[in-house]
Formats: C-alpha cells, sequence, structure tokens
C-alpha cells in the first residue's frame, strides 16, 4: 500500500503541534516489576484479587504476565487514553447541537438575488416591520441562478430574480408557482406599461421589479471619453487587457451582435457563430468577466473600462466623480428583473408579503435610489428627487430607450449559446 | 460473534465506498456518453460525442493550462519548499517544533480566506503595488491581478505546506552519516547532493509532488478570486458545465478524464517507487 | 551560511504569513475600500456580529466538521481493523478504492457526488453535505489507523486471545487502545479538511443549511469589503488560539 506510508508520515507532521505524533496520547508506564508475579494461573489468592476485574489480556490493566522469579520490565499503556482531548471537543459538540436545536424556530425567507440587488436596509425595515429575517444569498447570471433552481427543483429559495428572458423559459417549464394578487394591495402602484409584456402575459408569474440599461463605463481619468462612444470602439487596440465585462452571456453576446448590425435575440446560428468570431478578436482587451461587483473593481482601480450595468454605474459615479456612463451609440441593452416565487419554495406566504413591501412606493424608490437602477412603480417615480429623475444613468432618456433592445427568449437556441460562451471563455 | 464482526466490519466499510465512491463514479462514468438535456439533466441518446466535442483544440488547451499550471504550481513549490525543509531540519533541536508548527498553522485556516488574502495584496491599490511605488520602481500600479500569475501565485501560497510537511520528514529522516561518508569519499557538495541526499529523500519529493499537482487541478476557486472567471482550470470548467451551462453529460467526460489523469499519475508514481526499492535491493 | 538559511526560512514564513497580517491589520481601518490606512475602528467586527446568517453559517460548518469527522471515525477505524485483520475477496480492491478516494481531486468527488444525490432525488442540505464530508475525510482516518496497526506486534491480539478473550473483548481491549492515538489523529485530519472544503460543499448543499466557506467565497467574489477582512482575522485568531492552546496543554508533561 504505497500511500500509506506517506499518509503515515504526512499525519504524523501534521498532528505533531497537538502531541500526537508521539502516541503521547497514552500515559507510558515503565516500572520494574519486583513483587507481583501474577498472571493467567494465579498460584497466589491474594493476586487472584488483584485481577478481579482485570482480564488478563487487556491493556493497561497493569498486569504482568507469569513471571518465574526474573523482574519483568512493564512497559503498559495505563488510563488507556488520555482523556484532555475530548475536553476541548466536548464543549463544542454540546453547543453546536444546543444551537441546532434553537435554530430554525423563527420565521425566514430566503431570497435568491443579483448581488447588491437588494439594499441591506430594505431588508433590514422589512424585518424590523414583520419579524421576518431574510437570507439573502447572491448568484452571478441567470443561467447558475437557473441551473440551482433546478438542482433543488425548485425548493429553498422562496424568492429569485430572473431576467425577462428567463421568465418565459422558467414558467413553461413549470418552475414557477402563481403569485396571488389578492396578497399584493401595492401591485397597482407598478406602471401599466411595464406589465403584461409577452414573456409573462398577465403577470401570473411575475412581478417587476427593476428596470435598466446595460451599457460602457468609462474612467475618464484614464481614457478620452470622446474615444469610447460605441459598442465598436470596445475593440480598439488601446483597451489591451483593460476590459471588464459582465460574466452573462447574453449581454457580451448582444454587444457583438450589435455592433454586426443584427438583433440582439437573434436565433441565426450562422449570426451567432459571426458574433463569436468577433468576440474572439476582444478577448485580448479583456481583463476580467465580472458581474458580482462592477463598482467595486472600479472603485478600487482594478478596471478602468468595461461594459456594466447603469446601477453599478450609478454608484461608482457617487464615489469616482471622473467616471462616465456611455449609452453607446448602435443602442443600448434594455433588460428588465422581476420577482418571482419558485415552485416549490417553502414560504411562498412569507415571499408575497416581502413582495409586496418592494413594492411600496416608499420602499421602490428606496431601491431605486441604492441600486442605481429605475424602478417600474410609477408611485415611487413620484416620490423620487429631481436629481435622480433627470440622470440619465439612471433614467435614460426616451431617445436612447427608442433606440435600445429588449432582452427577450430565444428559446431553444440558448444551447448555441451557451456552447460558443463555454469556447470563448475557455480560450 | 468472531464471523458477526467480520462480516459487519467489512460490510460497513464496503457499503459506504460502494455507494458513495464507486457507484456516483460509475454514473459519471454513464452520464458521460449520454446526451444534454435542456429542461432534465440527462437525455437518454448513446454516443461517444461528449469525448469528441474534448478533442476541440480549445478544450484541449484548458486541459494543457491546466496541467501546465498545476506542474509550475509543483515545481515552485518543490523549489521552494526543499530549501526549507532541509534548512528546517538542520535547525536548532529546541525550536524545530515551534518552527513546524508556524508551518502547520496555516492548515487551520481556511484556504478561502488565505486566497483573499493574497489577493488584497495584489489589488490594484494592494500593498505590493504601494510598496514598489513607494521605493520608486514603478510610477503606475502594475497590474497583478486577474492574471496567470496572480492565479499561480495563489496555488503556491495555499498548496505549499503540502510539499513542505513530507519534504521535512523525508529529511529529518536521512542518515546524515551517508552524507558524511560521501564526503570522506571526496564527494563535492553538488555530487553529495544529488547521488546521497536527492536519492534518499526521493519519497518525500514524490509524496509533496502528488499532495500538490492533483488539488492543483481542482482548485476552481482560486482560479476564480485572483484569475477573474476565464476558464483557466479543469475545475472552473467542470463547475461551469454543471453549475452554469447544465451540461451534465460533457462535464462528466471531463470528469472521467481528470479521473483518468489520476491513475495515471498514481500508477507512474507506484512505478516510481517500486523501482526505487528495487534499486535500493541490487545497491545492498 | 546559517544566516542565510536563517534569512530563507525567515522569507518562506514571511511569504506564508505576511497576507494575513496585512488582512488583520486592515481589518481595524476604517477606510471602506480598505485602500489606504485612516484610523483605527471597530466597526467591522461590530457589524459582522450583528450578521446573524454569518454566525449561523459558522456554527453549521463547525457541526458539520465535528459530526463528519466523528462519523468518519466510527466508519474508517472499523474498516481498518478489518482491513487489517482479516482476509477477505475483495481487500485489494476495497484498499485500491480508498487511495482513489484519498488522491482523487475534490472537484471530481464532488461532481460524482452531486450526480448521485440528483439521481437518488435526495434534497440537498445537511444530509448530503454530512455524507459527502463524512467520505472524504472516511480515507483519511482509515489509512491514519491502519498505518498505526501495522506498525503493531500482530502477536498483541494472538496473546489475547490466548489468555481467553474473545474477537469482540481482543478488539475493545487490545486493538482499540492500540489505535486510539492513530484514531483521534484521524478525527483531527478530518476535522480540519472538513473546515477547509470548499469545493464540495459548494456543489452538495442547499440554501437551508448554509456553510462558512460559501458565505465567504460570495463575500470574496463581491469584492473588498472590510468584513471580510474582520472575519478573516477572527478565524486565524482563532486557528492559532486553538492550536497554541493544544501545544500548551498537551505538551506539558
Amino acid at each position: 500500500m504505497f500511500v500509506a506510508a506517506e499518509m503515515r508520515q504526512f499525519q504524523q507532521i501534521f498532528t505533531r503541534p497537538f502531541g500526537l505524533a508521539k502516541g503521547s496520547l497514552c500515559k507510558r508506564v515503565e516500572r520494574e516489576c519486583k513483587d507481583r508475579h501474577t498472571g493467567m494461573d494465579c498460584r497466589y489468592p491474594e493476586h487472584r484479587e488483584v485481577n478481579l476485574g482485570h482480564p488478563p489480556w487487556r491493556l493497561g490493566s497493569g498486569n504482568p504476565c507469569r513471571n518465574d522469579g526474573q523482574n519483568l520490565k512493564l512497559t503498559t499503556l495505563t488510563g488507556g487514553i488520555d482523556l484532555r482531548w475530548f475536553r476541548l471537543i466536548a464543549p463544542l459538540l454540546i453547543l453546536s447541537l444546543c444551537c441546532t436545536i434553537v435554530h430554525g424556530k423563527e420565521q425566514e425567507i430566503r431570497l435568491f438575488g443579483w448581488s447588491d440587488y437588494l439594499v441591506q436596509e430594505v431588508l433590514d425595515r422589512f424585518t424590523l416591520e414583520t419579524g421576518i429575517r431574510v437570507i439573502y444569498t447572491t448568484y452571478e447570471s441567470n443561467e447558475s441562478m437557473y441551473a440551482k433552481l433546478k438542482l433543488l427543483d425548485g425548493g429553498g429559495y422562496d424568492l429569485a430574480i430572473p431576467s425577462t428572458y428567463f421568465i418565459d423559459k422558467m414558467r413553461k417549464e413549470g418552475m414557477l408557482q402563481p403569485i396571488d394578487k389578492d396578497k399584493l394591495p401595492h401591485y397597482k402602484n407598478l406602471d401599466p406599461r411595464q406589465l403584461d409584456k409577452p414573456f409573462d402575459p398577465g403577470n401570473h408569474y411575475s412581478i417587476p421589479y427593476l428596470w435598466g440599461t446595460t451599457g460602457i463605463g468609462v474612467y475618464t481619468a484614464k481614457f478620452e471619453l470622446r474615444t469610447i462612444q460605441t459598442w465598436a470602439d470596445l475593440w480598439k487596440p488601446m483597451f489591451l487587457g483593460r476590459l471588464l465585462l459582465p460574466n452573462d452571456m447574453r449581454e457580451v453576446f448582444h454587444v457583438a451582435f450589435r455592433v454586426l448590425g443584427f438583433s440582439g435575440n437573434t436565433t441565426d446560428p450562422a449570426q451567432i457563430r459571426s458574433a463569436y468570431a468577433l468576440l474572439k478578436k476582444l478577448l485580448p482587451n479583456v481583463r476580467l468577466f465580472n458581474s458580482d461587483a462592477a463598482d467595486v473593481l472600479f472603485v478600487t482601480g482594478e478596471a478602468d473600462a468595461g461594459v456594466i450595468w447603469n446601477g453599478a454605474a450609478h454608484r461608482i459615479q457617487r464615489e469616482e466623480p471622473a467616471f462616465r456612463y456611455v449609452y453607446p451609440a448602435e443602442g443600448v441593452i434594455i433588460w428588465m428583473d422581476s420577482l418571482v416565487i419558485p415552485k416549490n419554495a417553502p414560504h411562498a406566504e412569507l415571499a408575497h408579503r416581502l413582495i409586496d413591501f418592494l413594492l411600496r412606493p416608499d420602499i421602490a424608490k428606496l431601491s431605486s435610489e441604492k441600486v442605481g437602477s429605475a424602478t417600474p412603480n410609477a408611485e415611487a417615480v413620484k416620490l423620487l428627487s429631481p436629481e435622480l429623475r433627470n440622470d440619465t444613468t439612471v433614467y435614460p432618456s426616451d431617445e436612447v430607450l427608442a433606440k435600445g433592445e429588449y432582452q427577450t427568449d430565444i428559446g431553444a437556441s440558448i444551447t448555441i449559446y451557451t456552447e460558443y460562451w463555454e469556447k470563448l471563455k475557455a480560450e | 460473534m468472531a464471523n458477526y464482526f467480520k462480516t459487519s466490519v467489512i460490510l460497513l466499510l464496503s457499503f459506504w465506498l460502494a455507494v458513495f465512491v464507486l457507484v456516483p463514479n460509475l454514473l459519471v462514468l454513464a452520464a458521460s456518453f449520454l446526451g444534454r438535456d435542456e429542461s432534465g439533466f440527462i437525455n437518454w441518446s448513446f454516443g461517444f460525442d461528449n469525448y469528441l466535442r474534448l478533442f476541440d483544440p480549445i478544450y484541449l488547451r484548458v486541459f494543457g493550462h491546466s496541467l501546465g499550471l498545476a506542474l509550475m504550481t509543483t515545481l515552485t513549490c518543490l523549489g521552494l519548499g526543499y530549501p526549507f525543509a532541509y534548512f528546517l531540519a538542520q535547525f536548532r533541536t529546541s525550536l524545530r517544533p515551534v518552527l513546524l508548527t508556524l508551518v502547520v498553522v496555516p492548515f487551520w485556516t481556511n484556504s478561502l480566506v488565505r486566497t483573499y488574502a493574497i489577493r488584497s495584496l495584489l489589488a490594484a491599490k494592494g500593498l505590493v503595488n504601494n510598496a514598489l511605488i513607494a521605493i520608486g520602481l514603478i510610477d503606475e500600479p502594475v497590474r497583478l491581478l486577474y492574471t496567470r500569475s496572480a492565479v499561480l501565485i495563489g496555488m503556491v501560497y495555499i498548496l505549499l505546506p503540502f510539499m513542505i510537511l513530507p519534504l521535512y520528514s523525508a529529511i529529518e529522516k536521512l542518515d546524515r552519516r551517508f552524507v558524511e561518508a560521501a564526503a570522506d569519499l571526496g564527494a563535492g557538495r553538488l555530487r553529495r547532493f544529488w547521488h546521497v541526499t536527492l536519492p534518499l529523500t526521493l519519497p518525500g519529493v514524490i509524496a509533496g509532488s502528488v499532495l500538490v499537482f492533483m488539488p492543483a487541478l481542482g482548485l476552481f476557486y482560486i482560479a476564480d478570486v485572483l484569475g477573474g472567471s476565464r476558464n483557466l482550470l479543469v475545475g472552473n470548467f467542470l463547475k461551469d458545465q454543471f453549475l452554469d451551462a447544465r451540461d451534465w453529460p460533457f462535464g462528466a467526460a471531463a470528469s472521467m478524464v481528470l479521473i483518468g489523469l489520476l491513475f495515471l499519475f498514481l500508477s507512474a508514481y507506484a512505478y516510481s517507487l517500486k523501482r526505487f526499492a528495487a534499486k535500493d535491493d541490487r545497491q545492498a | 551560511m546559517t544566516k542565510l538559511k536563517s534569512t530563507y526560512l525567515a522569507l518562506i514564513f514571511g511569504f506564508l504569513y505576511l497576507p494575513m497580517a496585512v488582512l488583520v491589520l486592515f481589518s481595524f481601518n476604517s477606510s471602506k475600500y480598505g485602500l489606504r490606512w485612516e484610523s483605527y475602528t471597530l466597526e467591522w467586527y461590530r457589524s459582522l456580529a450583528t450578521d446573524e446568517t454569518l454566525v449561523w453559517a459558522a456554527f453549521n460548518t463547525l457541526l458539520v466538521a465535528t459530526l463528519a469527522a466523528s462519523l468518519a471515525c466510527v466508519v474508517g477505524t472499523l474498516g481498518a481493523i478489518g482491513i487489517f485483520r482479516y482476509r477477505f475477496k475483495g481487500r485489494a480492491v476495497l484498499q485500491g478504492l480508498l487511495s482513489v478516494t484519498l488522491m482523487s481531486p475534490d472537484i471530481v468527488m464532488a461532481v460524482s457526488l452531486l450526480v448521485l444525490f440528483i439521481a437518488l432525488h435526495v434534497k440537498l442540505g445537511f444530509l448530503t453535505l454530512l455524507l459527502s464530508h463524512t467520505t472524504f475525510c472516511l480515507p483519511f482516518v482509515t489509512m491514519t489507523v491502519l498505518s498505526r496497526l501495522e506498525g503493531f506486534d500482530p502477536h498483541l491480539i494472538e496473546a489475547a486471545e490466548d489468555l481467553g478473550a474473545d474477537e469482540w473483548q481482543a478488539m475493545r481491549q487490545v486493538v482499540l487502545p492500540l489505535a486510539m492515538p492513530a484514531i483521534l489523529a484521524g478525527w483531527l485530519l478530518s476535522f480540519t479538511i472538513s473546515l477547509d472544503d470548499v469545493v464540495v460543499s459548494f456543489f452538495v448543499t442547499g440554501p437551508e443549511f448554509e456553510v462558512l466557506p460559501l458565505k465567504i467565497y460570495s463575500m470574496v467574489r463581491l469584492g473588498v469589503k472590510p468584513e471580510v477582512n474582520a472575519l478573516a482575522s477572527l478565524m486565524f485568531a482563532v486557528s492559532l488560539l486553538v492550536v497554541s492552546s493544544a501545544q500548551c496543554l498537551l505538551q506539558r508533561k
């Protein structure tokens, strides 16, 4: 067993700081044995008494084997095991067991959302008002959210926030449960123009949360603003190894489609292939794919330009005045994210309460302000400060919107996208 | 009684290993021959497509990069670790246990936390860049994060103790008299090392290399945190296939290739040990 | 020469400890993005303490590590005794499986266990996590115990049997005490490995049972957050404390 020898070495050193290597867990007793001549055949009654309860084979019984008058040097392991170890471990065990028993009694709701997409302040206020604890887990792309929900068979999470084009897919695959609008008194606040879209007619399964755009973010201290006005500018050699791209298949392909003049929702394999070929040329310029913390990356100086969401752009502008968000000339990407309840959500009732809470005008306003994306909540828009309402990063002009393109479901072609996306990232 | 004990003990271990090691791997093997399904997990169409797809130069390159990176990590760890273990074994006996403990302590801190520590060092406005700017070597922060070297540094940092420990135990056991004998016979420093010390500590070198190389193939989170979400390692590739792209059969095929590599590596290891032992016998 | 050697040792130790030291230092920094030293603060520790989910994740991690290590010790020790004591068909296969489990990269094991659990429709959560952790701890225990048993005089068992002990008594009163140090070493090893695991947990746990590595992973991915510094420092301090107290407790003779 060749591994065993290595394991022994490794384990000995590994555990040496704990004094285990030398077998010091057992107290080793060496003594000269002069007086006791005992053993299996104890000829003397007093010795037989000594042996009571100590079977002769038992280690550590202090029972010398038969001795014919010689002095035996005994090495026995007395007391068996050194119990000091258990004194370290036992409290840990008991503590954690107790805690698990206590745990799990309160009301809680598990939320699966984009990172930095729900504001801690909002969640804290919800907990304060209702006593329901919100556990917020984040994902980085619609695909990983979808994959995780598939793994969990629609259970585990109570609320998720997919983008529009995934709602259609999830709805058709029976992964969502209908939302009871009678439980949502604030549903009426939503702007009717944002409702009843083709991906979910009648909004039986989804409630709009925020919408926004994907454009180009640039740190003007590093690059001049006029050098980057279109998606095609990203391919310029000056950005070699400098760009940040979202770790999101659809968005990255969308950029290439717009440069090539195709629709961002194309399902034509030939067009997808040519987009892939174009993106391959962009790769030397890409420093990293990340959609988790674009704002942090810009503020900490890791990225100087890239494709980002307007929410992140708004947050960066608050820290770095030299940062600009550009609507590329080819047309911006528009998306909307909606709240859905997975099929086997353990706390669907509580999820409804959270949705309604998020629809409250003051809360929707707060979300929009903090996240930096636009709210579909008509009442909330009225409450917004003129500053934010007129901030073109958050609320783009009608002109920009007219040129922009909504992301929609692409059906089975997603497999082709995935394949090329995987290849792109493996490159 | 004896028989009951025997049967139950053997059954317990066999059952556990069968259910949690053998069956899962057979399932993965089976899945690797099936097709991808859009809404489920697999689709019952048998074929070798997944393996053929792996032969696409792009994916071969992922494997190549991953193996290269793992190899670089192993060699760097060996280069840094061997002298370290050697000097440590020569250190004052009274201080050695303390120093050894210091090598082991990082094991008790989560490796993610340590990866994060490296990340904060390498950041654009991190310590390394600030120090370099302060001593005037550079004017602008250098891009250290999200590069291949950042991943390499992270891997070495996490895996170095795995190399040092077996090396140390091999070097500590080394009978100094052999080296002295070689010196008496007139061998120079280099020759003593090459012909006496190194062969005698070779098992430690091999053990350390295995302990570094195998994990280095799969530690996707280091490549993720320090390398910026490109598919740098087989580990990232597997994670992507199973948890993002949902192409389980393709991921399963890649996983099987990794297992194949493991077997190759282990048999090479066993072979080298056997040869080593045979050589020993001949010499004795 | 000696000076050179000491310098080299110090350099490597610096490499191992400098990043952690910087983290600890910056966990007391009031600057939000932790780039420049501003002033001393305990704010991040305070906000960490109020994060209930994090505290629970820490408890869950410890719970799984403890239970998995203990379970692996039970199964692994019995298995090791079986392999050591008896000759049976498939013994070599069993040993081969163990060493493959020991050496296989985490990611391969994670993937195969995920496939198993999904195929059996087991809900991902505490149970799957515990079983998975036990599985990858198992070979460490078995190998450690086996290597210790093989180092002992087999006559000890024969002697016990000659003296009238039955199989069970021989196991409980001779083999087990002999193997105890190795069992505890295996427990410790398993505990550490389970605490440190990211890859397997990433695949097999569900949202109802969150563990610390996954929490940290998402925090780390989200970039520089001072709370992560504070958390990392705390974990480092705890591990340092445990190791040094173990040193003091156990090596004092």
